[in-house]
């Protein structure tokens, strides 16, 4: 029962934290949309004088023109929300952020105005993208940093290791500049935007689909493997030097049988948050590798939103990419617990 | 602890850290890095930064060329830069009222294309009479014999600049003459069509094979080079030389290479090998600096929390979490976007802000064990304050550990301010990787294949990366022995 009350207490924390960051995001992308509805508001004030303004000057004189132009204000101003105070629009908005009511856009992005329905066009491409490059990522990367493990100090695990190190400080992004450069502007392997063409359907579009992947989730893979393979071997090497391995090798049990089923179950619980954490990451993009390779997925319209001042589409977004992460947070503890019994009864023996 | 064991410590530290090699390899690196970025105003220019963002200062070196050195690795050789100052010049004065002014420029054999353009400035005139004011005729005699009239009665000032190659005039002459000397057909300016002089490289003909029945699209756009020697002539007239002077001592005739410099030129024509060298400084700065900070508040923040525990640990991690669960880029992005202006120091901020975490997280469950110790206990009952405890028994515990973090977030902070440049977000007044790079993708310099605008930067940025990440590991193994090889 105590796995139970813990696994709550953690869910009621990340509710508890999910309110005040979006309270505050509330409050940070309000300010940001003031300024600009203050500016649009004045623009279209600006358009009614010069037409229909003009129109009311000249039949019915100065008096009714000034009459008009304040109701005009007025009800631009409730448009715009500018006359509600500050901290209640932040309200408003945060409550209706948590209600999953993310409004609309100004302008339509990928054919729609509904923030949701965007983001609901924009996830399944990142996740197509980068989810697709996480789980290689992942493979690769634990069957390798086990091998460098199991023959620590070999000419492979010192290769591995200086090559984790080089892509550690890579950015991903300019790598992917590098990689356009090479593949797909000098050897023509590749395409140079990785923009999907709308008109294709059925097979042709898969295929078109593949292609233009390709060089971005290799860009992927290549700048994040290492560090995967780098961290997993660290972990493996402490394990593998616990004395219930010396014990079991003692006993006369299969060295595969040691690697995977006692090493890998005993370092699994920092393995799986991590796996946790890059699966759940992978959904949100990467702003600046999708803005490279032109890539229309999570990270490109958060740029695009940003550029084009849809505080609404903003908002959306970063809930979107809080949630993530928290909803991490609360998987990772409720793994931990099912893999390593201590925790468990380590956290409600506290409570 | 006491200062002799701290001593002692730091001894033994040294010798253990002297064994690991990459770490070895790490401090030197560092060391080379610290050098370049200090004399950076010495080794290039001392007011680089200001001139960074003036086009005008730049306007005498040719724009997107590769370094010099990509001639030993490509059978197109391509001419480097010439300046020719007035000593270089051959000044002669037939009359009164008439000067002529050459330049020599030797097309060597086996070269692929001429220079890019030539650009003459430095004229100084006094004007006294502007009604008979001095005018200059330019034209390049070839090694066929041929003759190009470039420009013809130009009127002089002191601010005359002529480039050729950038000029449109200049360019509706050679496509003139090109018709002329192919063709046998006189046309006028008018019926010069404008695209190709836009866009096309309208230098290259002149220094290309040009024969009679030859057509003239194809010269332009598969010149075939025809080497020899060059002359450049400007034939200056100055009908009232007692009103008018004209000063040639400050002249320069820049013939612009096609390759330029240690690392070439971007579309500013602006010397990416002094941009290299400069955005280390803010590289360097930025990433130790924010590493250092953000550290130290991590750790005190960590140990704090775990020392006084109970409700205030809690308060203190929910802190934590709040601030760790905010998506740091995207909220970084949209500050530096709608503040106005952006220091460095402002960044420096932003990025410790959303930096100290991860680091506040690992010294709290480090302290958490070391707070159970009896010497703790034994400090408490002498009376000692929180603060004394905090500061003087367990921080020092997790001093070593503290270094290996600053090294290895290193890296992280170095990208983060790449990247935050790179979407323009940076200060306006320095001059960074992250900035070239943004320059370079908005240029799209990846599509058109200049390596050489995209590789350096990068380079710097892995390089700065790879050297704290080689200090960290040797750091770690030496800290946490389980890692050592076996």
């Amino acid at each position: 029962m105590g796995y139970l009350k813990y696994l709550l207490f953690r869910i009621a924390n990340a509710i508890l934290v999910l309110l005040i960051v979006t309270f505050i995001i509330s409050a940070l992308f309000v300010k940001v949309a003031e300024e600009s509805n203050r500016s649009k508001m004045y623009e279209e004030l600006m358009q009614w004088e010069r037409t229909e303004g003009a129109k009311i000057k000249q039949s019915q004189g100065l008096e009714a023109f000034e009459q008009a132009k304040a109701a005009k204000q007025k009800a631009l101003e409730e448009k715009y929300e500018l006359n509600i105070p500050y901290w209640q629009k932040v309200y408003r908005k945060a409550i209706r952020t948590l209600k999953l009511d993310f409004g609309t856009t100004s302008m339509p992005i990928f054919g729609t105005n509904d923030v949701a329905e965007i983001i609901k066009v924009a996830v399944p491409r990142s996740i197509l993208l980068f989810t697709t490059a996480t789980v290689i990522v992942i493979i690769l990367g634990i069957y390798l940093g086990v091998r460098a493990a199991r023959h620590a100090g070999s000419l492979f695990d010192r290769s591995l290791s200086i090559f984790a190190l080089l892509t550690y400080s890579l950015p991903m992004w300019w790598t992917g500049m590098m990689f356009l450069l090479i593949f797909a502007y000098k050897l023509g392997w590749f395409p140079l935007s990785s923009m999907f063409d709308p008109q294709l359907t059925g097979w042709e579009h898969v295929k078109d689909v593949i292609k233009k992947l390709a060089l971005p989730v290799f860009t992927y893979v290549f700048v994040v493997f290492g560090g995967w393979a780098w961290t997993t071997r660290n972990i493996m090497i402490g394990t593998l030097q616990e004395d219930f391995i010396m014990a079991a090798r003692a006993k006369g049990v299969p060295e595969r049988k040691i690697i995977y089923g006692h090493a890998l179950r005993a370092a699994a619980p920092p393995i799986v948050t991590m796996i946790i954490f890059a699966l759940l990451g992978s959904l949100g993009g990467a702003i600046i590798s999708e803005l490279v390779f032109n890539y229309p997925g999570m990270g490109r319209l958060y740029w695009v939103a940003l550029q084009q001042n849809e505080t609404n589409l903003l908002i959306g977004l970063t809930y979107f990419f809080t949630v993530l992460y928290l909803a991490g947070v609360v998987l990772a503890d409720m793994v931990y617990g099912f893999l390593d019994p201590r925790v468990k009864v380590g956290a409600s023996a506290k409570m | 602890m006491r200062w002799v064991d701290i001593k002692e410590g730091f001894k033994e530290f040294l010798a253990e850290f002297k064994r690991e090699k990459t770490g070895i390899a790490g401090v030197l690196l560092l060391v080379l890095l610290v050098l370049v970025a200090l004399t950076a105003p010495y080794t290039t220019m001392p007011d680089l930064p200001e001139k960074w963002r003036s086009s005008a200062y730049w306007e005498d070196n040719p724009k997107n060329v590769p370094p010099n050195w990509y001639n030993m690795f490509t059978s197109h050789k391509l001419v480097p830069q010439r300046v020719y100052y007035v000593d270089d010049l051959k000044i002669n004065h037939p009359s009164d009222t008439e000067t002529i002014i050459e330049a020599d420029y030797d097309f060597p054999k086996g070269y692929y294309k001429g220079p890019q353009g030539i650009i003459i400035r430095g004229l100084n005139v006094t004007l006294n009479a502007p009604s008979q004011a001095p005018t200059m005729d330019i034209y390049l005699l070839r090694p066929d014999g041929k003759r190009i009239p470039l420009l013809k009665n130009k009127p002089l000032t002191s601010s005359t600049t002529i480039s050729i190659g950038r000029d449109s005039t200049v360019s509706t002459n050679v496509y003139i003459w090109l018709v002329n000397v192919t063709e046998g057909r006189e046309i006028t300016p008018f019926e010069v069509p404008l695209q190709t002089i836009l866009i096309s490289d309208m230098v290259a003909p002149m220094f290309a094979k040009v024969e009679p029945g030859m057509d003239v699209e194809k010269i332009i756009e598969n010149p075939e080079p025809l080497w020899g020697t060059y002359k450049l002539v400007l034939d200056v007239k100055n009908p009232a030389p007692k009103y008018n002077q004209v000063d040639y001592s400050n002249m320069k005739v820049t013939f612009l290479g096609r390759v330029y410099g240690t690392m070439g030129t971007d579309y500013l024509g602006r010397d990416l090998w002094a941009g290299i060298i400069w955005g280390s400084r803010v590289s360097l700065t930025i990433g130790i600096l924010v590493s250092v900070l953000s550290t130290i508040i991590g750790l005190v923040y960590g140990v704090t929390s775990a020392y006084l525990g109970g409700n205030t640990d809690e308060l203190l991690m929910r802190i934590n979490e709040i601030f760790a669960s905010i998506p740091s880029l995207p909220i970084l992005i949209l500050i530096g976007a709608t503040v106005g202006k952006v220091t460095l120091w402002f960044i420096v901020a932003l990025l410790v802000i959303f930096g100290w975490m991860g680091i506040a997280r690992i010294a709290r469950s480090m302290a958490l064990q070391i707070k159970e110790q009896t010497y703790i206990e034994a400090a408490k009952a002498l009376g000692a304050s929180n603060g004394r405890i905090i500061f003087k028994h367990i921080l020092p515990q997790l001093l070593p550990y503290a270094f290996a973090v600053i090294a290895l977030s290193v890296p992280g902070a170095v990208i983060a301010e790449a990247s935050l440049s790179f979407l323009g977000i940076g200060d306006p007044s320095a001059v960074t990787w992250g900035q070239i790079l943004n320059a370079a993708q908005a240029q799209s310099a990846t599509t058109k294949g200049y390596w050489w605008w995209v590789l350096p930067p990068g380079l710097g940025i892995a390089v700065v990366g790879l050297t704290f990440v080689l200090i960290g590991t040797a750091l770690d193994k030496i800290l946490n022995p389980r890692l050592r090889r076996l």
